[in-house]
């Protein structure tokens, strides 16, 4: 959309100070954006009093034991290996079933297969609320209340809508042709599945997984209502109890913030474009 | 109306060290429906954009009467452009696309309503007036984009392979509403397409181009008769002109040509301009029509191999190999043919109608005139 | 290994007519799910609504009391319903025509957008934990980056204790909330300009429209699905938001930032009774408003007919 007349850097310099006021706001948000995070994790490698004394400065000395104290000190080791644990655990289920459930809608023919449909999706818009009293109660009764295994299971079915919604847009693609090939091949509905629909929706399943695994990791409420011990505490929650008993010592929450933040940024980092592409691809019409 | 004039126009894309339109430049007189003929990629389109003002021009320079138009934004040059794609307003009706334009510089009410009724009328489109494009069928829309255009009396008309979104039958009566339309019209017209059916039959001139070069401007006659690069040679016509090497060599006071397992006389030839292609390589062309099975009149001939036969009906097209299946030939002949596959026969041509190329650059030597 | 062609034809006439084994197979596991850990527990919150629900599962049946009763006599209830209200309502436009704007700049064809682009999406993946606890520290009163900033540009008189003045909270929170979202919007929207047709926007150019005419007759409404779904997504979102809030206020100071996600929660764990029953009444009737509310949007921006380029 940039209209340029002639080419040469003049005239491309002008056309680009002409934008200027857009620049500089585009640059203030970018800022407003980057700055709290950067201001976090240096605040991770400072002591409290530090902190207090310059709230904004860099560190003089990085404490890089903020990190080891945090993570034998106090329980974030703990905090994180169950945040692993649920997260790993429930993205694995959910993968496993959702693929298939989305291979089965996207492949087959059914007479109720709108009605599965609709079933499987309308859980992407049901609130939280309508959940939570009731799966209280029932992971109670089954002894899996303030376990991670219970959180596991109903991460598993928090996702499940939107796994399939994405993986059977992409399995609908595959082209009929191969799979009329491999059946005059002989090969059975689950050899399909297995030889064709999964290698070659992998692109898509690794989006979703990625996607799962952020979205769990950073998982709230449902933690909060179905976890009460500290041992089994995620590490959001973990966070919170903390800043709850050491609310002045900013230096350690702002530690226990990177250790929570650190994972997610990695991932990021090396999967920017599939994630924006597929937390995105459902709104754009 | 309007003088539209390119001179030396030429597009760099950003990050391509190359030349997509090098020193491109030609001339429209007003009125006049010109081709731009060529193949993908060949740069066509680019300089259609750039008259257009939809894309930047590199070096060179767009006017149309007479007024450089380089700094001149898309909107104000009065222009108007219809896109291969139809590039129609999905959100609005066909009325609102006609008026749309119109609107939009301001035109008053009742004088828009007129334009439309009467494009509409003059299109066929009166009854889709309260349709939005995605209700109409390719056709349709097609005459709607060349509608847009119309209602907008505008300076200029560019056309963008309208016609290549259009399925066969389609497009043999689009592309005579095309033409109908710009002769009664009388609006200076530039046309881009890599088909050539459509340029000879719709441009009062053709400019045909290739890797971003003009090859030759002229009428589509005059272009097909005396093409001036053997690469326009081989683009018009189909099947395409026949090229073989051969070599020229002096003849006492005209020139002989050696080919294959022929040598014949060119008498009449201008020597002059052929003097510097002497005993060297060049390119000997004949056209498919201008070969015959069974010739009434003496005339050299060819000795080929049949490799195939195409019976179309009302003619028949023989694929045949020369020089030992080294070169390919295709010959149009009539109905019904006493050629068969595999048989290795003899085909006369018309040395009159003989095509000569200089081998190294691919530019006609001059033939005889008349 | 392919077995013999025979076994091929073993589920029925139509290839494609898979068999109840197959189906079982592959959408079993998920229709279990689905109904162990959604319906079953939708269809017990719907019966809990009707019940006082203590520690032992439901232990009286009392109709529609706890919806008279929160509908009449509950006067938190009511807070939370406004201030839920006011904040989907203010929140969901700024939210979403805040990335529409953003988008547009970008569009405009600013360099770097590209990688831009990533440092724009980054609060939507952090865990509203760490958007919760940077912007608690952001509006703290002596240290928090507001207040100084305040202090150091001459405006000392407005400084504040935005989270803890009941007149400022809800708005801190929207705050804090729309920075963490406005990178998603943003995004999707870029995402929908770029699949714009590039010749529909040259034939408006050609048709006399500068960067304003063009935004505003074109590329707006050839936006409006997108700009339809993502009302409705951040609509709904909005409408259940919870992790913010009880991160940076747990619905105080004063009810004053109380929505009805964290009153149900509070209602179920965190009051001097326990009864599952009254929570789960309240969660039924926001369902029901929410539902109401997305078919509403969706029918007022309905699509009248299909918009397809």
């Amino acid at each position: 959309m940039l209209q340029v007349g002639e080419a040469g850097t003049w005239r491309l310099w002008l056309a680009y100070v002409r934008r200027t006021p857009l620049l500089l706001f585009l640059l203030a948000y970018t800022a407003l954006t980057a700055l709290p995070f950067l201001w976090v994790a240096s605040m991770s490698l400072r002591t409290t009093s530090e902190i207090f004394a310059n709230p904004y400065g860099v560190p003089t000395h990085p404490h890089w034991s903020n990190f080891a104290d945090a993570w034998f000190g106090s329980n974030y080791s703990t905090y994180f290996w169950n945040s692993a644990i649920a997260v790993i655990g429930a993205v694995i289920g959910v993968t496993i079933i959702g693929a298939m459930a989305a291979h089965g809608l996207a492949r087959y023919h059914f007479r109720s297969k709108r009605l599965f449909r609709f079933i499987i999706l309308s859980g992407l818009v049901l609130p939280p609320q309508m959940l939570i009293l009731s799966l209280y109660q029932i992971l109670l009764d089954y002894q899996l209340y303030d376990t991670l295994t219970g959180l596991a299971i109903v991460y598993v079915a928090t996702q499940l809508g939107m796994t399939v919604y994405l993986l059977e847009g992409f399995f609908a693609q595959i082209p009929q042709d191969l799979f009329d090939a491999a059946r005059m091949d002989g090969y059975s509905d689950f050899e399909i599945f297995w030889r064709i629909t999964l290698p070659i929706g992998t692109p898509a399943i690794f989006t979703t997984v990625i996607l799962n695994f952020v979205i769990l990791w950073n998982e709230f409420l449902y933690a909060v209502v179905l976890m009460t011990s500290d041992e089994n505490r995620t590490l959001p929650l973990g966070i919170m109890h903390f800043m709850g008993d050491h609310q002045l010592d900013v230096a350690m929450i702002a530690t226990g913030l990177m250790i929570a933040i650190v994972p997610v940024a990695l991932i990021y980092a090396l999967f920017s474009d599939t994630m924006i592409r597929g937390m995105t691809a459902g709104a754009v019409r | 109306m309007a003088v539209v004039a390119i001179d030396g126009l030429s597009k760099q894309y950003d990050g391509s060290s190359d030349f997509a339109v090098r020193s491109v430049s030609l001339t429209v007189a007003d009125g006049e429906f010109m081709v731009l003929l060529g193949p993908s990629g060949c740069g066509k389109s680019s300089v259609l954009r750039m008259i257009a003002g939809l894309e930047p021009i590199t070096a060179g320079t767009v006017s149309i009467d007479g007024r450089v138009m380089n700094r001149v934004p898309a909107k104000d040059r009065d222009i108007a452009m219809v896109f291969q794609s139809y590039a129609l307003y999905p959100h609005m009706s066909v009325r609102d696309n006609l008026a749309f334009g119109l609107r939009r510089r301001s035109v008053p009410a009742d004088e828009i309503a007129r334009r439309v009724q009467g494009v509409a009328d003059r299109l066929r489109l009166a009854p889709l007036l309260g349709r939005k494009p995605h209700a109409l069928s390719g056709g349709q829309r097609q005459r709607v984009a060349l509608g847009r255009a119309i209602v907008r009396q505008p300076k200029v008309f560019l056309f963008d392979e309208p016609l290549s979104n259009l399925d066969a039958a389609l497009r043999v009566g689009t592309r005579a509403e095309i033409s109908r339309q710009q002769r009664e019209i009388g609006t200076t017209s530039i046309y881009v397409t890599h088909d050539q059916a459509e340029a000879l039959t719709l441009g009062h001139r053709i400019c045909i181009m290739n890797a971003g070069e003009v090859e030759q401007i002229g009428a589509p006659m005059e272009v097909y008769r005396n093409p001036a690069t053997a690469f326009v040679a081989r683009f018009l016509g189909s099947p395409p002109m026949n090229l073989l090497p051969a070599i020229m060599e002096p003849a006492g006071d005209h020139v002989r040509v050696r080919l294959a397992d022929v040598t014949f006389e060119l008498p009449n030839w201008p020597l002059a301009a052929a003097r510097s292609h002497l005993n060297q390589q060049v390119m000997f062309g004949i056209r498919p029509e201008d070969l015959y099975e069974e010739p009434i009149t003496p005339m050299p001939r060819l000795r080929v191999q049949v490799r195939a036969i195409e019976p179309l009906g009302a003619e028949t097209i023989l694929l045949l190999s020369a020089g030992g299946q080294n070169h390919e030939l295709a010959a149009r002949v009539g109905r019904e043919t006493s050629f068969r596959i595999g048989e290795s026969r003899d085909i006369g041509f018309d040395v009159a109608a003989v095509h000569l190329f200089a081998a190294a650059t691919g530019k006609a030597i001059a033939r005889p005139t008349a | 290994m392919p077995r013999p062609a025979a076994r091929a034809r073993q589920s029925s006439v139509d290839v494609w007519r898979p068999s109840r084994a197959t189906l079982a197979l592959f959408l079993g596991p998920a229709v279990l799910v689905f109904v162990g850990f959604t319906a079953y527990p939708v269809l017990r919150t719907f019966y809990n609504s009707l019940y006082l629900v203590g520690p032992q599962g439901a232990a009286e049946f009392v109709g529609l009391q706890n919806f008279s009763k929160a509908l009449t006599s509950d006067a938190v209830f009511w807070t939370a319903l406004r201030n839920t209200a006011i904040f989907t309502l203010v929140a969901t436009p700024l939210d979403v025509f805040g990335g529409l704007l953003l988008a547009l700049c970008l569009y405009a064809g600013v360099p770097f957008a590209r990688s831009l682009r990533v440092v724009w999406f980054l609060p939507v993946l952090m865990s509203n934990v760490v958007v919760g606890i940077i912007w608690v520290w952001i509006y703290d009163y002596d240290w928090g980056a507001l207040n100084m900033l305040l202090r150091a540009i001459g405006l000392a008189a407005l400084e504040h204790s935005w989270i803890g003045d009941p007149a400022t909270a809800l708005w801190a929170v929207m705050a804090a909330h729309l920075w963490k979202w406005l990178g998603f919007n943003m995004i999707v929207f870029l995402a929908a300009l770029h699949a714009l047709p590039a010749d529909v926007l040259g034939a408006a150019e050609l048709d006399n429209c500068g960067w304003f005419a063009k935004t505003v007759h074109i590329i707006i409404p050839m936006l409006r699905p997108t700009l339809v779904n993502l009302l409705v997504l951040s609509f709904i979102g909005k409408m259940m938001i919870f992790d913010l809030v009880w991160i940076m206020t747990e619905g105080g100071p004063l009810w004053s930032t109380e929505t009805v996600s964290t009153y149900v929660y509070k209602r179920a764990f965190d009051w001097n009774t326990f009864d599952l029953g009254y929570p789960s009444a309240i969660a039924v009737l926001w369902f029901v408003t929410i539902i109401a509310f997305v078919v509403g949007i969706s029918w007022l921006f309905r699509q009248r007919d299909r918009l397809e380029f």
